[in-house]
């Protein structure tokens, strides 16, 4: 027994001696030149099951059409890309456990984003340690970049407080016998879908329009009825609801339910999924959403998306999906200028200096970033008119006149 | 205002009957075998997907889907107590029941994930999204459909439990075990029946769901601590005691809901949890073997 | 034999010190830090459930407690993190006291009621209490080490866990060798034979449940502080509190290392399983299964099989129902 232990002992101090501190993750270690070979490994983590499944699953497919594009013509730098997919469960120690394990044990060449603001920053952290550059399709609430982080990019046109912008615009701007005089808000407790509600807010409370209902509600609520009687009572002009998709269904529900007429009904992120007006059965019409890509939109491979998208996925494409697909542009783009695809510091240090300085065509429409990583554009208004999806503000993506007041649902 | 809590009180009646029969299983189970049944949620969203994929299959109205969860349910439930519960150790039963329904629960949920993936689904009907308005209150038909199935699971039930034999049996089995046994009642097989007809009620309970509320698989964790609260005020094992908590806990959540919040209003189910334990352990309707349990 | 049972602990800690140098990269080191941490919970959650038989699956509240203490003292007050971290533990503990006089006046099946309860209710507060926690927007606490990189923090971090866990060991056995310690066994045997034989029971109930509490706070405040972000879901997870649960039975909750053996099994396993299965959800099924076969196939743990030694109670203590089915045919 003793002879055993003694072994043992004798063993683990010479693996002590050998490997001491050599760990092979070591910020700034030199790879081995083995590790330029094969395909380039991109991590991703993404709420597959959990409260933002949904919008989760749209991102995964934007990442997988833009792979299946980039393979389909040579990969990056003429290597195949390959996307590595972990479950965080919406669940913010399971995303960081990803990114460890994804940037220190596969030894991926770059990582993609999770969703939701909530996952992002305990992510971007673990990415922003190891020197990743982190371009992120869904964090667009504003303590995303009030960090300190040097290497997040959120690829989207617009932070969510901007969101709303045009509608704001056009609300304060109507004549005043015409404008509305109160405004519901119902949000989900969540930093990016609050974002949207109350920025509009803020500018509408600003501009004169009182605020006769302020609701938020957890993730976990699934019956709108009480909120909708709430809204009821107060008979407000106007209706804003900061939401994901089964909440902005569930609140349209409610509010039918309980014969709520507003004249004008705005809900975040539900309204530009393809499923929303089914889910709504026919109350769809006149629904107001910001949205930050519209699949007619004539800009950089976003026909091509949208084609390639109906070939994997049978469906439309949706926001998500855009979203991760101008994750998927920017890198490509980034990585194609400095024409390294390496997870060390020298690498990714050029990609987010690259970032930083460039404007990129995406599916979006251009986009650059401040010294935050924060979009510097704007996002559109779409409006369900006679069951189509219209852009209806601003002015030169106009598709159709905004419908106001809005037909009863 | 006024309106407000009317229309407040009028959903929290509505859904405390839905609760109600969420929760009678509940206390069967603890009825029959002294087994707090943390998996009757995850049953109940099992039911609500099944139900799912025969509406959407088939296209039919959901509650033609019962006839197949229903005695599905059933045998399911005797099968837990029988190859499960049953070969529990009696002396730390209560504490290892809990343990091996909420691992039970957790096989369901990744069970669902895998198979219908983690995205809402919901089954929304025509009727959906309509009400009846009574007096300024309205009452969406849906809710009101849910309550009066309810109700009538819960007469069924309870016509079950008064006037059939099984019914004496299992009745006699919650009262005393081993007086029931040494007059000739076959104990464990009754004890066997009680859990099927405790997960048959989750089998309608979970139509009724489907058609109220979008569902994912992790949703049957928000109702582990809401039915664990009922059973606990009503008295643990009593099933009527049990349906007027529900009642009660779906006002106060109704009325709460209308005039703070949601936070609030879910906050009210513990509160009340903490305040019969405070108070009176054995719940309002709980006989003196409850605060034992 | 004798030397081989003296010896193995002391070969485990020195294997355990020197992992974060034997392992290839610092994920590693992360999951091993992590492990150690459900060690030393469910070692902790052992000195009430082990003792008492009192199982709570609600221990992640303390342990969320511990973390938001630790870091809301940090980031509004600016306290010296280990400050905050003894401080917030201490909190906790007089909280507990709180909540187990009224939690242990009930037994069995609404004991664990209770305690599920219990973490439902701090996450609602702490989600909801907005203006204090920062809400679903979570927390974030500023690293303590800002010197050093991610992965020399893990190490840092890898040792204060081993740290926490040789102290809740320590306690643990203490307790096991104490008057207080037996009156907690006879609780657990027969609680109302134990109170007639004069054991304060609601006392010794309430002490031994605060001092698990405690251990699982300063875990709570340590994982803070490492980890940098807090959001109320994920640590009032009731998932965390029954990983300590499962762990502790796995090992064997009548031993001193059952927990700690449980944790190394279940903490890789479940990194692993993510890992492997990550892109569905089957990964929830394995470890539901994993639960479901212990309890009804291993309730006393591995130790307990390993040791030969009978479970159950030293008098073994029949119902008339059992010694009926003995008759019955």
């Amino acid at each position: 027994m003793a002879r055993v232990r003694k072994g043992l002992v004798a063993v683990s101090l010479c693996a002590l001696a050998a490997t001491a501190c050599a760990k092979t993750d070591e910020p700034g270690a030199a790879q081995s030149p083995g590790q330029q070979q094969g395909p380039v490994k991109i991590g991703i983590s993404l709420p597959l099951t959990g409260d933002f499944s949904e919008p989760g699953k749209g991102i995964q497919e934007g990442y997988q059409v833009w792979a299946d594009r980039v393979n389909a013509k040579g990969g990056l730098l003429g290597r195949k890309v390959e996307l590595i997919f972990r479950d965080d469960a919406s669940d913010p120690n399971r995303v960081s456990s990803d990114y460890e394990s994804l940037i220190t044990q596969d030894k991926v060449n770059l990582v993609f984003g999770p969703f939701s603001s909530r996952l992002v920053i305990p992510a971007a952290k673990v990415a922003e340690s190891y020197d990743m550059v982190f371009v992120e399709p869904a964090g667009a609430a504003a303590e995303v970049f009030e960090q300190g982080f040097t290497r997040l990019f959120y690829a989207a046109p617009a932070v969510a407080g901007d969101h709303y912008n045009y509608l704001a615009d056009y609300l304060t701007k109507l004549p005043a016998d015409q404008r509305p005089k109160t405004a519901a808000y119902a949000s989900l407790d969540d930093p990016f879908a609050q974002g949207t509600a109350y920025g509009l807010r803020d500018k509408l409370t600003a501009a004169g329009i009182k605020t006769v209902v302020d609701e938020v509600y957890p993730p976990e609520t699934t019956d709108f009825s009480p909120i909708a009687a709430k809204i009821a009572a107060a008979k407000p002009d106007l209706v804003v609801g900061g939401t994901q998709f089964e909440d902005s269904v569930g609140l349209v529900r409610a509010l039918q339910e309980l014969k709520v007429q507003p004249k004008l009904a705005a809900f975040s992120t539900g309204p530009t999924l393809a499923e929303f007006p089914g889910a709504v059965k026919g109350a769809a019409e006149h629904i107001l959403s910001p949205v930050g890509w519209s699949a007619t939109a004539s800009f950089t491979g976003n026909q091509e998306m949208v084609k390639r998208y109906k070939e994997l996925f049978g469906g439309e494409a949706n926001e998500d999906a855009a979203n991760g697909y101008t994750v998927g542009q920017i890198i490509e783009a980034a990585v194609t200028a400095v024409k390294c695809v390496d997870p060390v510091k020298e690498c990714q240090d050029k990609l987010a200096g690259h970032i930083r300085q460039s404007t990129f065509d995406t599916v979006v429409g251009p986009l650059s970033f401040d010294d935050k990583g924060r979009p510097e554009q704007a996002h559109m208004i779409q409006q369900y008119v006679d069951g189509k999806v219209e852009i209806v503000l601003p002015e030169q993506a106009r598709t159709a006149d905004l419908v106001y007041p809005k037909r009863e649902w | 205002m006024v309106s407000l809590l009317l229309q407040g009180l009028a959903l929290g009646v509505l859904t405390g009957g839905l609760y109600a029969l969420l929760a009678s299983g509940l206390s069967l189970y603890f009825g029959v075998m002294r087994v707090v049944m943390v998996a009757h949620p995850a049953f109940l969203f099992l039911a609500a997907y099944l139900t799912y994929t025969v509406h959407t299959t088939f296209g039919v109205d959901p509650f033609l889907a019962l006839p197949v969860t229903v005695p599905l349910f059933f045998a399911l439930g005797v099968a837990v107590q029988r190859l499960l519960i049953a070969r529990l150790a009696p002396e730390n039963l209560a504490m290892m029941s809990v343990l091996l329904t909420f691992g039970i629960a957790l096989t369901i949920e990744g069970l669902l994930g895998t198979v219908y993936t983690g995205s809402y689904k919901s089954v929304s009907m025509e009727y959906a999204t309509r009400s009846l308005s009574v007096g300024g209150v309205h009452l969406p038909y849906d809710k009101i459909i849910a309550f009066w199935v309810a109700a009538l699971t819960l007469a069924v039930l309870f016509a079950v439990l008064v006037k059939s034999r099984f019914g004496q049996a299992l009745r006699a089995t919650i009262q005393h075990r081993e007086a029931a046994r040494l007059v000739g009642v076959p104990t464990e097989r009754v004890a066997g029946y009680g859990f099927g007809v405790g997960l048959a009620t989750a089998a309608v309970g979970g139509t009724v769901l489907a058609l109220i509320t979008p569902f994912f698989p992790a949703s049957h964790w928000v109702w582990i601590g809401k039915l664990m609260a009922i059973i606990v005020v009503g008295g643990l094992g009593s099933v009527v005691g049990a349906a007027l908590a529900a009642i009660l806990l779906g006002v106060v959540e109704g009325l709460v809901l209308v005039t703070v919040d949601a936070t609030w209003a879910t906050m009210m189910f513990y509160v009340f949890l903490f305040l019969a334990l405070l108070v009176r352990p054995q719940g309002l309707f709980g006989g003196r073997l409850a605060h034992r349990f | 034999m004798r030397i081989a049972s003296r010896g193995l602990p002391l070969l485990v800690a020195a294997l355990a010190i020197a992992y974060p140098w034997l392992v290839p990269n610092y994920y590693l080191v992360y999951a091993g830090a992590l492990t150690v941490m459900y060690a030393a919970m469910s070692t902790s959650w052992n000195l009430l459930g082990g003792f008492t038989g009192y199982v709570s699956l609600g221990h992640s509240a303390f342990f969320g407690l511990g973390a938001y203490g630790t870091g809301l003292l940090v980031v509004r007050l600016g306290v010296p993190w280990v400050v905050a971290l003894l401080v917030s533990a201490v909190l906790v503990t007089v909280f507990a006291v709180g909540v187990g006089i009224a939690a242990v006046r009930v037994r069995g099946a609404s004991f664990v009621i209770v305690s599920i309860a219990l973490v439902s209710m701090m996450n609602l507060v702490v989600q909801g209490w907005r203006s204090l926690t920062g809400g679903s927007t979570g927390l974030q606490v500023p690293s303590p080490f800002p010197g050093l990189h991610r992965g020399e923090t893990h190490m840092v971090f890898f040792y204060l866990f081993l740290a926490l866990l040789a102290v809740a060991l320590l306690c643990w056995w203490h307790v096991s060798r104490s008057r207080f310690g037996a009156g907690l066994r006879a609780i657990r045997e027969d609680e109302d034979k134990a109170e007639s034989l004069g054991v304060p029971t609601g006392a010794y109930k309430v002490a031994a449940f605060a001092l698990s509490a405690l251990f699982v706070a300063l875990a709570g405040g340590l994982y803070a502080v490492w980890f940098g972000s807090l959001d109320p879901i994920f640590v009032f997870s009731i998932l965390i509190g029954s990983y300590m649960v499962l762990m502790s039975l796995l090992g064997g909750v009548r031993h001193l290392y059952g927990p700690l053996l449980g944790a190394l099994i279940v903490a890789p396993a479940g990194e692993y399983f993510l890992i492997a299965l990550g892109e569905t959800q089957i990964h929830l099924t394995a470890t539901g299964l994993v639960l479901v076969l212990v309890v009804l196939f291993m309730p006393d743990g591995i130790l307990a099989r390993l040791t030969r030694r009978r479970p159950g109670p030293s008098i073994p203590d029949e119902t008339a129902d059992q010694r009926l089915q003995k008759v019955t045919p």
